[in-house]
């Protein structure tokens, strides 16, 4: 059975611009989705492309516990919404829908809004803006590789968007975890201390706690107006 | 024998283990958090630095013996302790004042676990490790900020946002300053260090343009909560930069950092002062009155003198009372008026719950630093060494006061009203439902207002040695 540097070594060839890729597209989905499923998917991949660009600057065993936190991390949320999912659908069954209203929902859930569309061309701008950067402002070259401070950039400035775009306490909870992913994906390679890296776990841990609580407070707010009504 | 930090570490988290079990009675609870916290308070206040001392049984503490903890320093220092005290005694201000709130929220554990990381904050070195310590305990107060009962709070995620932004900041401050001791020559590295922490403090601070949270904090948040989060985590934030200026004597002899901290107090005394008395919901009104508040203490800073220093210190141990008094009285007339605090919903409540509104209102005022408030104690000194140096900025802030004041009034007016149709006035019972009790806790925090107020003296000895033991603009 291959052992986690046996696999790291196979994926290798992840660790660098498809990395970089992989970001840009899974954080541009948080812009963009606000289907928890997807978001939790990308949030979960996005993840895995940090740990792949952070092998090259930590030790492989400090870069697969920032993952595992990350992954418990989407755990939590998945958990979260599952739970509000099943309390939303429990009220809904006690109150009469129109069948017409449903299938609205449904073919919404597939067309592109004026909102979406808005959007993803923020997500697009805001992912030049971050290329340029990285070009103009790169971060120390002795410490950062250019196509990681890029990454940086891409993390950071998408996980500002996805903050100032979102309502729910998860959507900005994942907005802030993307930027604090970014920013550690920079500060691993300057301040490589295991006490650092322990707390900036700890600190997106409760973050993801934080956005989870108040997520299940927003359920059961809402299902006591629905049961009211 | 035990050394000082880690007791002062680790015996908050002990009470917040035992308040969560007990969370469910309220009044244990309190008394509990209360009587522990001025216990702390005096034990970091009175016990002895350098020598062991006896507590209990043939256990002995040594309070100023430095700790290695996860390979980092803790060090209490002269100023950490009294830094300690003031966090203790105003935390069991909170405490009190949270007896008898409406809402229900986990301010007691975690707000003891806010303590436990507060200290931590105090006496890490270096700084880096604090940063961290403040972003966990800002992601902990969430969990205190929403009550129960309530809408989910928004006030509260953006104090999460703002925070989170602002610790990057401080923890790449910290490495360029590695890096500038190993390369004095590159003189860039501290201009780019003090840039990034200006920032950083303006996010944790609630400095313009990143205040939205303060106003929303009141807005659908547990109002007490919210008090202990802005006055007593509030007051660390304050200690941690006053340590960090300390601490690097260059950016504290900085030109600009006056003007930059004067100018920062002004807008924001200015934007409190000018949208209080446009506010039509009174939770808002708490926040722009705090906002007045935080400007001021700003150009306290600003003045780099003793006089700006202990105007400082003064508001940071008296402002829980103002602020504290305020949230209650918001707290129990929201319970009264179906949780609502704007000009329809408040429309008699007064009548209904004359001590919250009363509490309300005379927190209002030492808010704003008028006499009668405990406010006015750093207010007056602040304006008297204003006065000399800068009277303009003196005009400045007792028109932000007004403004606060105008608010209040709005407000008052909307509380005190009668109902138009005389058979509607019947409804109102001429005894208040608020209990004797809660009247009680209002009666006692409005005394130590009063107190504070004409008795300013009380606290001086105190801040007298706090701004002995800080070098800073000596």
């Amino acid at each position: 059975m291959p052992t986690l540097p046996d696999l790291v070594a196979r994926l290798s060839f992840l660790a660098a611009i498809p990395a970089v890729a992989g970001i840009l597209i899974t954080a541009n989905i948080l812009v963009v989705s606000r289907e928890w499923r997807l978001n939790i998917f990308a949030l979960i991949v996005q993840y895995f492309f940090v740990v792949m660009l952070m092998t090259r600057l930590i030790r492989l065993e400090v870069a697969a516990i920032k993952g595992l936190i990350g992954w418990m991390i989407c755990m939590v949320f998945y958990l979260t919404e599952r739970r509000g999912a099943d309390l939303a659908r429990a009220v809904r069954t006690s109150v009469e829908v129109q069948p017409e209203a449903g299938s609205a929902r449904s073919w919404q859930r597939w067309t592109m809004t004026a909102r979406t569309a808005f959007y993803l061309l923020a997500g697009l701008l805001v992912s030049v803006a971050a290329y340029m950067a990285a070009l103009r402002f790169p971060l120390p070259r002795e410490v950062i590789p250019p196509d990681i401070s890029l990454a940086c950039y891409l993390m950071v400035g998408l996980g500002l968007l996805v903050i100032g775009l979102s309502e729910t306490p998860m959507q900005v909870g994942m907005g802030l975890l993307t930027f604090l992913a970014g920013f550690d994906l920079f500060y691993v390679a300057v301040e490589p201390s295991l006490v650092v890296v322990g707390l900036i776990g700890a600190v997106s841990f409760l973050i993801a706690l934080a956005a989870s609580f108040l997520r299940a407070a927003q359920f059961v707010s809402s299902e006591q107006t629905e049961g009211a009504e | 024998m035990i050394a000082g930090p880690i007791a002062l570490l680790l015996l908050p988290l002990l009470v917040a283990g035992v308040v969560l079990l007990l969370s469910r009675w309220r009044t244990p609870t309190a008394v509990l958090s209360t009587a522990t916290a001025l216990a702390l308070g005096v034990a970091a206040l009175a016990l002895p630095v350098d020598r062991p001392v006896k507590v209990w049984g043939g256990l002995q503490i040594v309070l100023g013996a430095p700790v290695s903890f996860l390979g980092r320093e803790l060090v209490l220092e002269e100023t950490d302790r009294l830094a300690c005290a003031a966090l203790f005694f105003t935390s069991a201000i909170i405490f009190f004042l949270a007896w008898r709130s409406y809402s229900r929220s986990l301010l007691f554990p975690v707000g003891w676990g806010l303590l436990s990381l507060s200290v931590g904050v105090l006496l890490v070195k270096p700084f880096v490790y604090a940063a961290l310590f403040i972003e966990i305990a800002v992601a902990l107060s969430v969990f205190a900020l929403q009550s129960e009962e309530g809408p989910v709070t928004r006030g509260g995620m953006r104090y999460l946002t703002f925070s989170t932004m602002a610790l990057p900041g401080i923890l790449v401050t910290h490495w360029l300053l590695e890096r500038y001791e190993a390369t004095p020559d590159e003189t860039w590295l501290l201009s780019t260090s003090a840039v990034l922490l200006a920032i950083s403090f303006a996010l944790l601070l609630g400095v313009f343009p990143f205040h939205s949270w303060i106003p929303a904090l009141f807005g659908d948040s547990s109002p007490v909560a919210g008090a202990f989060v802005l006055t007593v985590f509030g007051n660390v934030i304050w200690f941690a930069l006053l340590e960090f200026l300390e601490a690097y004597s260059w950016l504290s002899a900085h030109p600009s950092l006056s003007s930059l901290t004067l100018n920062a107090g002004l807008v924001l005394v200015l934007l409190g002062g000018t949208l209080a008395p446009a506010q039509r919901r009174l939770s808002p009104l708490v926040g722009y009155g705090t906002l007045v508040e935080n400007g001021a203490m700003l150009i306290a800073l600003g003045l780099r003198s003793e006089v700006g220093m202990v105007s400082l210190l003064l508001a940071m141990l008296t402002r829980p009372l103002g602020l504290g008094l305020m949230a209650l009285g918001l707290d129990g007339i929201r319970a009264h008026s179906g949780g609502k605090d704007d000009g329809e919903g408040l429309r008699g409540v007064g009548w209904r719950a004359p001590w919250s509104t009363t509490a309300f209102v005379l927190g209002g005022l030492s808010v704003a630093g008028l006499p009668l408030g405990a406010g006015f104690a750093w207010r007056w000194s602040l304006y008297r060494a204003l006065a000399d140096t800068d009277p303009g900025t003196m005009v400045l802030l007792l028109l932000a006061a007004a403004g606060v004041m105008g608010g209040l009034w709005r407000g008052m007016a909307s509380l005190l009203e009668r109902p138009r149709l005389p058979e509607a006035r019947s409804v109102f019972p001429p005894a208040t439902r608020e209990g004797k009790l809660f009247a009680l806790s209002v009666l006692i925090a409005l005394l130590l207002c009063v107190v504070v107020s004409i008795y300013p003296q009380l606290l001086s000895p105190w801040v007298t040695r706090m701004v002995d033991a800080c070098a800073l603009f000596r």
